[in-house]
């Protein structure tokens, strides 16, 4: 394939578009610039606004990652299953502690 | 307190990102172009690009991306600007007038984040759920979008990858998904991370690919159905969706980097792809259908030309691209489907660009009393240096491809009764032709009582509803109405015509040294007196002084050998005055005209030059005789009328168009390049234009009503760095960097440049062994690396011809170089600073500061020396060198057996990068500690600190604004200025430089240097200004900074802060913010600066605003208060815009 197959086909917009600039007399260059535009109304239209989350990002990711646990846990719990034991060995001492802080989030 | 007004001359020009979409109607084809702090919205036609509106945004852009909201049919624009000011734009015209609406607004800073070392990269979800960002490190911001809420809660969610390169959302995705490339210990690798927007955080990774290329650095997604993305790599381009891969290493991608790239399908199976060499790939996805879906089955990659060193690449419509570029013009061009001259791309128009301006010289070549501006622009293959100056523009309505021209009239032929002229004379050798205009449409006609078998001398309409043509041979009569021939008139036996004028009622006609005056009657021409003059006549002019009056009184002759000018009085041809001009170059044109009812007589000469002279209309008499420089070849003088009133053109080399301002003739350049003749033209589809003959053409056009600034380009193939003008040998000289890649035989230059095309190329012997021994690295090299190669250029100051090219052995380099008288020597030399830049080392330790002599088409070494060093400055200070060499501050003077001798030294920097001297007082500015002011104490031989501002800066550029005031610009972008306290009381306080004043520029200035763009002291100002600053900076811009008492900065002041309320700010920035200095987390209110681009802009609000920004605004007018009416404001501002 060659390059001009690659270029065939190009897309079209506007058929028109660009017709009517001849680059008989060389190359054009252009200084021209735009008018300047200066809005002196305000749009009644409202804009939204982008805030920020000002939340600490570390916190939020370990009280993410905290919900998380402790849903998968308490479906463990619910389901009472006795395989995933092996998981939860290495978090039991904390395990005494979530309820009441599932109860102090509910409150 | 100090005072300054600071104004953009020339807005910036460097392109940062560019994009094409439907953005002012659902139908129109937008291109959006954004420039520092600039966005410029265009329309594509079918006459090509059409510039709508130039928005200003209050903070420098960063990027910039357009979404298209789902279910609807337009394009809105997001922009991210330096300061994490985030905006959605959205354009709407009705009928012609655009509005844009701010959609969305806020600031996505964070206090604590470290900012992330690939820069700010911003990529939105191809289905418009939510835009993400890159700002900090280990943080991913996402504003998640929803055009019903209110507020749009934009949150940082926590990213492992810490160095990451590039970032965007894959198409086809159920959840919005982002790709990243990032580095770590091991490499560079690819990880996609599902977002989920609900709960604000990565779900998962959908995949990732371990080790791509080691210098992967851009990320192209995929659209749907083929979805996936594109790696692109230094050297390779591999296509990931996951499960399949595809990699191609094109042979042709040789040394340089892909930076940008344009999307050309909608299915997204053709991109362009460019470098930082200027080269245009395509890049094609083969594809193959299979039971999963579309898949990409290979990946061609196809070299189609050379373009500009493009920022950014955007397909337009029917093969058309806009190139943006930071390093040369921007671009149009058009993609061929046949190679033309080995190239697909046709280059259509160029987009000037100055950036980056990284240093300019201000020179008034002309001694008119007028400044023009050298910049050092561009980059690499695209360098250049541009002469700017301020003139007056044509616009160019048609153009006739016409070579040989030989003189051009405009006539109405037979058509007396209306006020249009409808035909055109063009004089060639041997022949005259003639063009009738109808409409916009020219045809060939013919005048039968014209002799078209002749050159015409002259053309015109005369009394009585006559024509008359003059050859060689005869002035010849014909009636407009029948263009019958009705009378002539020859000179007897075979004597032919040399030169003629002529007005409605009058001709004067000379034949070598004898000269006839003939009237013009109604079906007759009649010779009324004839005279022997002493000399060959060379030029004359019959033009009536009194606009009212049909016919004149005095004939102004040009004489051959004696080189007078000479007023006759009519009719008897009696000379009433001589006036004897001096010099061996005869008069070529001469023209009697009047502005503002003073009666001038204009002569001009041979070799461009022109005199001027008061004429009395009764006497005869010149008085007050002047001389300037136009051109540097024959010029010619013809009047026409504009904006009612009278202006001479010049036809020359270097056009000129005179008019009087003030009581005061102005010579103002105009932007075309030679002009042989001119004609004004009044017809029916070119009211009030002119007609030009050009070497090749004929153009008709409009002229400009004010004067604007002119940029002529002198490509150069390589970088300037450095220019210093020296007026003894009229040549610049202007420092280089050239790339030359090594290959089997040595290093070679991979194209032709100034450097390698110059008339004289020396080689400079690198004599200075490296410190601590080893070879150097040059001899050593690679086949394929680069190598910088230093030049010095010295470049004539009138033709830019590159006359001489020193170059100098890798590693050398220069530094810096300047133009300096030294001690008692007679000459004048060019001072050379270099260093030998090894890579291994942080720091050059060893340089040279060389003296060369440019004289006579010679460039000879008269003396150098070593310096353990980089040499970052030089100024002449005394007679002597002053030199900026690491931390220290040295002076070296010239002693009588040519050398340098090292006269005392201070060190009290990091690194003094700028030197500035007046008087025995040094401003230095230094890396990062701010400016320090030194004095040299000439009798004791030694440097003294003053004084220094102690607060850390990192310095751009300084400048010495009077003798105790001081400009800094630092490396925010702000500027300040610093004051020495001489009235302090105590030691501890006068050594410091408190800052007294302080602004947001929003671009990086580059250099400073004192200089007026327009004529200082024509006519009188009404604004106080004092002193005139200009400044080239990174983005292309040029401005001035000046003094201003305190009583104008507050009456300006007032005006500013109204005018902050009247103008609103796109993207709700507000200008108070834009402008307040601010140095990472330190930030404080501009102040004693004001705003010049927002002062400026009360000239286009309508009358209405206007009138609202003056209520209540005070003014003091000779020494009384006052409440400041419109008109006052006008006129104030309007003069302020007269200093650019």
């Amino acid at each position: 394939m060659s390059v001009s197959d690659f270029i065939k086909g190009l897309p079209i917009h506007d058929s028109n578009n660009f017709t009517h600039l001849s680059n008989d007399h060389g190359i054009r260059t252009s200084q021209k610039r735009a008018s300047v535009y200066l809005p002196t109304e305000d749009v009644p239209e409202p804009a939204q606004l982008i805030v920020m989350d000002k939340r600490c990002v570390l916190l939020r990711y370990l009280t993410q990652q905290w919900d998380k646990k402790t849903l998968q846990r308490k479906r463990e719990h619910g389901s009472e299953s006795s395989t995933n034991n092996a998981n939860s060995t290495p978090n039991g001492n904390s395990s005494k502690k979530r309820p009441r802080l599932d109860a102090n989030e509910l409150n | 307190m100090s005072h300054h007004y600071v104004v953009t001359a020339q807005k910036p020009t460097a392109v940062v990102a560019c994009l094409t979409g439907n953005f002012t109607s659902e139908t129109d084809l937008n291109l959006v172009i954004a420039r520092n702090n600039q966005i410029e919205i265009d329309l594509v036609t079918p006459e090509g690009l059409r510039p709508l509106k130039e928005i200003n945004i209050n903070g420098k852009i960063t990027v910039m991306r357009h979404f298209r909201p789902p279910d609807t049919k337009k394009d809105l624009l997001f922009i991210l600007t330096r300061r994490f000011n985030v905006m959605i734009l959205e354009a709407r015209m009705v009928g012609d007038t655009i509005t844009v609406v701010t959609k969305a607004n806020g600031n996505v800073s964070d206090s604590v984040g470290i900012l992330s070392e690939g820069g700010f990269i911003a990529a939105i979800d191809p289905k418009a759920r939510v835009i993400g960002m890159c700002l900090y490190q280990g943080l991913f911001t996402i504003i998640p979008l929803d055009k019903d809420a209110s507020e749009l809660k934009a949150t940082n969610l926590r990213m492992d990858e810490l160095t990451v390169y590039d970032v965007e959302f894959l198409h086809g995705c159920l959840n919005p998904t982002v790709i990243v490339i990032h580095r770590d210990n091991d490499g560079r690798h690819v990880k996609s991370h599902e977002i989920n927007l609900r709960d604000k955080e990565f779900m998962k990774i959908a995949w990732k690919q371990d080790n791509v290329e080691t210098e992967a650095t851009m990320l192209i997604p995929v659209p749907s159905p083929i979805c996936g993305v594109i790696v692109i790599g230094r050297e390779s381009i591999v296509y990931h969706d996951g499960s399949n891969y595809h990699a191609v290493a094109p042979l042709t991608f040789r040394q340089s980097t892909i930076n940008c790239y344009a999307r050309i399908d909608e299915k997204g199976l053709r991109y362009l792809l460019g470098n930082m060499d200027g080269q245009l790939y395509m890049l094609f996805l083969g594809t193959t259908e299979t039971s999963k879906g579309i898949t990409v089955k290979d990946i061609k990659v196809e070299q189609l030309g050379e373009i500009s060193i493009p920022e950014c690449i955007t397909y337009l419509d029917n093969g058309f691209l806009y190139i943006g570029s930071r390093h040369g013009d921007s671009q149009l061009v058009r993609l061929s489907s046949e190679a033309i001259d080995g190239t697909f791309v046709i280059p259509v128009e160029n987009f000037t660009n100055l950036a980056p301006i990284l240093d300019i010289a201000v020179v008034d070549l002309d001694r008119q009393g007028q400044g023009q501006i050298i910049t050092c622009s561009g980059s690499f293959k695209d360098g250049s240096l541009r002469i700017i100056r301020i003139g007056i523009g044509i616009q160019e309505h048609a153009c006739i491809d016409l070579p040989g021209i030989k003189g051009m009239w405009s006539l109405k032929v037979g058509i007396d009764e209306s006020s249009y002229e409808n035909t055109l004379v063009l004089a060639f050798v041997g022949h005259t032709r003639i063009l009738t205009l109808s409409g916009e449409e020219v045809e060939e006609t013919d005048i039968p009582g014209f002799a078209s078998d002749l050159q015409s001398f002259l053309c015109a309409n005369v009394d009585y509803d006559q024509l008359i043509q003059v050859t060689a041979e005869s002035v010849r009569l014909v009636k407009s109405a029948t263009k019958a021939l009705v009378g002539e008139w020859k000179p007897e036996g075979d004597r032919s015509i040399g030169v003629v004028s002529c007005n409605t009622t009058q001709i004067v006609a000379a034949s070598a040294r004898e000269i006839f005056y003939i009237s013009i009657e109604d079906g007759s021409l009649v010779e009324k007196c004839r005279k022997i003059l002493p000399y060959e006549v060379a030029c004359l002019d019959v033009t009536p002084l009194d606009e009212k009056q049909n016919k004149s009184d005095l004939v102004a002759v040009g004489l051959w050998t004696d080189i007078s000018a000479v007023i006759l009085s009519l009719p008897d041809l009696e000379t009433i005055y001589t006036e004897k001009l001096s010099g061996e170059i005869i008069p070529r044109s001469i023209l009697m005209t009047t502005f503002e009812d003073i009666h001038y007589l204009l002569c001009a000469l041979g070799d461009g030059s022109m005199y001027y002279f008061i004429l009395d209309k009764t006497t005869g008499q010149l008085t007050e005789k002047k001389k300037v420089t136009l051109g540097t070849q024959p010029t010619t003088l013809r009047t026409f009328r504009s904006f009612a009133t009278t202006n001479v053109f010049a036809c020359s080399d270097r056009p000129t168009v005179i008019y009087s301002s003030n009581h005061k003739l102005v010579f103002s350049n105009v932007n075309l390049k030679e002009v042989n003749h001119m004609c004004s033209l009044n017809a029916q589809a070119y009211p009030d234009s002119l007609a030009l003959a050009t070497k090749n053409s004929v153009i008709l056009g409009t002229i400009d009503e004010i004067q604007k600034l002119h940029i002529r380009t002198v490509p150069l193939g390589e970088g300037p760095r450095r220019i210093a003008y020296q007026e003894a040998s009229q040549t610049f000289a202007v420092s280089t960097l050239r790339i030359d890649v090594h290959g089997r035989g040595g290093a070679k230059p991979l194209r032709n440049s100034a450097s390698t095309q110059a008339q004289n190329i020396t080689c400079g012997s690198n004599i200075l062994p490296k410190p601590g021994g080893g070879n150097s690295t040059a001899a050593n090299a690679e086949v394929g690396q680069e190598i910088d190669v230093h030049n010095l250029l010295i470049i004539d100051q009138n033709t830019f011809e590159v006359l001489h090219a020193h170059q100098f052995v890798p590693p050398e380099t220069i530094s810096t170089l300047m133009s300096a008288k030294l001690g008692d020597d007679p000459n004048t030399y060019y001072v050379v600073a270099t260093s030998l830049v090894y890579p291994e080392e942080p720091e050059p330790k060893v340089g040279r500061i060389i003296i060369f002599h440019y004289n006579d088409n010679k460039l000879t070494q008269v003396a150098e020396t070593k310096v353990d060093g980089t040499c970052y400055a030089l100024v002449e200070f005394n007679g002597k060198v002053l030199a900026g060499i690491g931390s220290f501050v040295r002076l070296y003077e010239w002693t009588n057996e040519k050398e340098l001798r090292m006269e005392c030294n201070i060190q009290n920097m990091i690194a003094a990068l700028f030197l500035k001297a007046k008087g025995d007082f040094i401003l230095v500015g230094d890396l990062m500690r701010s400016i320090t002011l030194l004095q040299h104490k000439q009798m004791e031989g030694i440097f003294v600190e003053i004084a220094r501002d102690c607060e850390p800066k990192w310095m751009r550029a300084v400048e010495i604004l009077d003798d105790d005031t001081f400009l800094g610009c630092e490396t925010h972008d702000n500027l300040f200025v610093c004051q020495k306290d001489s009235a302090a009381t105590t030691d501890e306080e006068r050594q410091l430089l408190p800052e007294l004043a302080r602004f947001h520029l929003g671009d990086t200035i580059n250099v400073f240097r004192h200089g007026s763009l327009v004529m200082q002291n024509v006519g009188e100002r009404t604004t106080p200004i004092n002193g005139c600053v200009l400044y080239g900076t990174c983005n292309g811009a040029i401005g001035i900074v000046t003094q201003i008492p305190q009583d104008f900065y507050d009456f300006l002041h007032g005006l500013e802060e109204r005018l902050k309320k009247i103008i609103k700010s796109v993207g709700k920035i507000d200008h108070t913010y834009y402008r307040n200095y601010q140095i990472n987390t330190k930030v404080e209110p501009s102040e004693g600066f004001i705003d010049g681009d927002l002062i400026e802009s009360f000239l286009d609000l309508n009358r209405e605003k206007m009138r609202e920004a003056v209520l209540g605004l005070e003014l003091t007018m000779g020494g009384e208060r006052k409440a400041a009416d419109v008109e006052d404001v006008i006129k104030i501002v309007e003069d302020l815009t007269r200093m650019h």
